[in-house]
């Protein structure tokens, strides 16, 4: 048997969901979050007699007549998959508005469960409703829930509810409307539509009692006036962003990873300790391609659970909707709206859940916009490189992720407008969104959030990195002839990553070591560090003072000297792998959101020569500024710049032409 | 009759229409609760931004959305 769970954006379908079938879905407190459907079992709990149930969490909706398309997912669903019972999770703090869809879906002939949701807070506003009357209006059971709270919660009687529901099956009758007849036509449908208001507003004022209007200023409305303010706002978002890089990069974060990289490291030595007598081949793919690459990425794991954590915090807050009203007449600007910022904002932990975010965003071109530059915000599979590059060349300094994130917006607004040029598209449209309650954040739900994307980080670490790890130690091992080499540059690997290299000379780092790491970025961004950790022989990045002590001199010389680049070539590098395409399973969603090959080529074309024309920017630009001279192979580099200037003017050109046309 | 936009904080006015030939806006309006004969109030304006009061939630719309909905006191 199966459950849908409908309902108003953030009224906790969600957070109702995870609490009955443990699952550790995404939640956050902004309209929105969830962008498809997700299934899963009843908990045992719930389920004593272990009816063989499944609960379908879909995103919300306000009403049966989808205004977006991840509301049309959840029309879909009920018509087509034919649910043995619908859960309608009302928000209780907004009855008014959450009751009209739960007319329309009375009328559906689904038996439907009403959870009122969120019921603490209406006793904490001193708001009282009587659902018993309300039951009978509706003519559904009505369980009042708090799927927040671990007991107590009123979710054991809700399922219990659901359960009595399909054993004993029925149609559901509609709640009964004054002069409501099956309308026929499009002006009939709106008639119809304002008899349920009216139905709802009448039964609103007979069970609802509220301690104040809504219509009233609050405490809330004050802090939204500071936070949401136009010129305020600015600094507040980037403050709260540059706190979470502070904390996971510079503080909290690197703190853990020394003593866990001191651990791994442990092991490293005890396995190397234990295969000595083994060939030395195998033992050294063991030791250091297999181990040492991995204890290269997961060493970064304290420092993106700790901005994973965080993250969770500020989107648990309610803080996401107000940083769409601030980024808003910025957005305009350059063709986009304020809500393009959330899949940003979500993608800096991961690009395909911010990509898919898009979904949210009715106009066409803003969603593949949105969705093409999503990527270029650094998720937590890219923090390790800029980790890497901040420890080693730039002594752990809080700037430079902070400066990647701003940089990745001044990006991303170029790109926004340029891509509004190739289009020809300047068409505008209106912004609106909920604001939802402002909420003390629930460390709870952070760690829960922050284990489930940390342990994801490790499945991956330990199947697709250590896989590439393995295959990148084995081709710098090997010539084409199968001998051993001990010249890694004669290997399988140097000799395919060379001619990559050779198009990498203008921006600095042509090595054919940090080429191989680019390419297997693509299949996932954590490869990055792991490739390069496998090739230059490095797998302590964390604790670069321990290098340090081994004899070099000046800080973190150890791994800079290995890697034989500068500082402004290190940073160029960092730039190239943050604004390049991003890895093929986010390529594959953003091909989903923008559905068209045309924009999906263009997009990672056009994130290719970004990452190439910046990269170029940096270290020559920073070449000339700290030296005085050119970088190397100015002269091939600005030519294909230039020629990648050029193709974008003449499509920008084109573009503009077909608007005027 | 005066666009939302030109309307005061705090006071409570009736929606009259909205004008826009954006059907799909109209509609998801409508599903909100903003439509013809409902109330509306300006809880802050913030800019080109106004957060406003429709049934019992808070939205923030734009100022070219306020320009749309026409209310009277």
């Amino acid at each position: 048997m199966k459950i849908a769970l409908t309902g108003n954006p953030n009224s906790g379908k969600t957070t109702l969901f995870n609490a009955i079938t443990g699952k550790i879905e995404h939640v956050g407190n902004w309209p929105g979050v969830t962008v498809e459907k997700k299934e899963g079992t009843i908990k045992s709990a719930y389920n004593p007699r272990g009816v063989d149930i499944t609960a379908v969490d879909l995103p919300g909706a306000y009403s049966m007549n989808p205004y977006t398309s991840e509301e049309n997912i959840t029309k879909k669903f009920i018509f087509d998959e034919n649910p043995d019972v619908i859960i309608n999770i009302v928000d209780s703090a907004n009855l008014s508005r959450s009751l009209f869809f739960t007319t329309q879906l009375l009328e559906l002939g689904i038996p439907v469960v009403v959870a009122l949701n969120k019921s603490d807070l209406v006793e904490k506003k001193g708001n009282t409703i009587h659902a018993g009357a309300l039951s009978q209006h509706l003519n559904c059971p009505i369980v009042t829930t708090t799927a927040t709270k671990s007991s107590e919660n009123g979710l054991e009687l809700l399922i219990a509810e659901c359960i009595r529901h399909v054993e004993k099956p029925h149609k559901q009758i509609a709640a009964k409307i004054d002069g409501l007849k099956e309308a026929e036509n499009e002006k009939e449908f709106k008639a119809a539509d304002k008899k349920r208001y009216a139905f709802v507003d009448k039964i609103v004022s007979e069970v609802e009692r509220r301690s104040i209007s809504s219509h009233e200023q609050t405490k809330q409305d004050k802090i939204d006036r500071i936070v949401a303010h136009r010129v305020i706002g600015i600094p507040i978002f980037a403050a709260a962003i540059w706190a979470i890089f502070w904390v996971s990069q510079a503080w909290l974060g690197p703190i853990i990873a020394d003593w866990l990289v001191g651990l791994l490291e442990g092991f490293q030595g005890w396995v190397g300790a234990s295969v000595e007598g083994a060939s030395p081949i195998l033992s050294a793919l063991l030791v250091d391609g297999i181990i040492g690459g991995v204890i290269a990425v997961v060493g970064f794991l304290p420092l993106i659970m700790v901005m994973f954590f965080l993250m969770a915090l500020l989107e648990d807050c309610g803080y996401m909707a107000r940083v769409s009203v601030v980024m808003d007449r910025y957005f305009k600007k350059i063709g986009l709206s304020g809500r393009s910022i959330i899949p940003m904002v979500i993608g800096t932990a991961c690009g395909i859940p911010g990509v898919m975010a898009s979904r949210t965003i009715k106009d066409e071109r803003q969603r593949r916009t949105t969705a093409m530059l999503t990527p270029f915000m650094p998720c937590g599979a890219k923090l390790p490189i800029i980790a890497l590059f901040a420890g080693v060349f730039f002594g752990d300094a809080a700037w430079v992720g902070t400066t990647m994130y701003f940089l990745a917006i001044v990006v991303i607004i170029i790109s926004a407008l340029i891509v509004r040029k190739i289009t020809g598209d300047t068409s505008q449209s209106y912004f609106i969104i909920e604001l939802p309650e402002y909420r003390f954040p629930s460390f709870k739900r952070a760690t829960i959030s922050m284990l489930s994307r940390g342990k994801a980080f490790v499945i991956k670490a330990a199947t697709i990195v250590l896989v590439c790890n393995a295959v990148i130690h084995i081709m710098q091992t090997f010539t084409w002839d199968f001998a051993v080499t001990e010249v890694a540059s004669e290997s399988i690997l140097a000799s395919i990553a060379n001619p990559f290299a050779i198009a990498l000379l203008p921006l600095g780092f042509g090595l054919w070591q940090f080429a191989a790491a680019a390419v297997t970025g693509f299949i996932a961004k954590e490869n990055v560090v792991g490739t390069l950790a496998v090739t230059f022989g490095i797998s302590n990045f964390i604790d670069v003072d321990a290098l340090e002590l081994m004899g070099e001199t000046g800080a973190s010389a150890g791994v800079e000297s290995a890697f034989a680049i500068g500082s402004v070539a290190a940073l160029a590098y960092l730039v190239f792998n943050l604004f390049t395409p991003p890895c093929f399973a986010c390529i594959g969603a953003i091909r989903a959101e923008v559905d068209s090959a045309k924009w999906t080529w263009g997009a990672v074309g056009f994130q290719l020569a970004m990452g190439y024309v910046l990269a170029f920017l940096v270290y020559q630009g920073g070449t000339l500024i700290t030296t005085g001279a050119l970088g190397q192979s100015f002269m091939q580099g600005l030519i294909v710049v230039i020629a990648i200037c050029a193709f974008i003017g003449y499509l920008m050109a084109s573009g503009s032409k077909k608007q005027t046309a | 009759m005066i666009s939302l936009s030109k309307g005061k904080t705090n006071t409570r006015y009736t929606v009259v229409e909205i004008l826009t030939g954006d059907d799909s806006m109209i509609e998801f309006l409508f599903s909100l609760g903003c439509y013809p004969g409902q109330g509306v109030t300006i809880i802050s304006k913030l800019g080109s931004n106004f957060i406003i009061n429709v049934k019992d939630a808070r939205y923030s719309i734009d100022e070219q959305l306020a320009k749309a909905i026409q209310v009277e006191n």
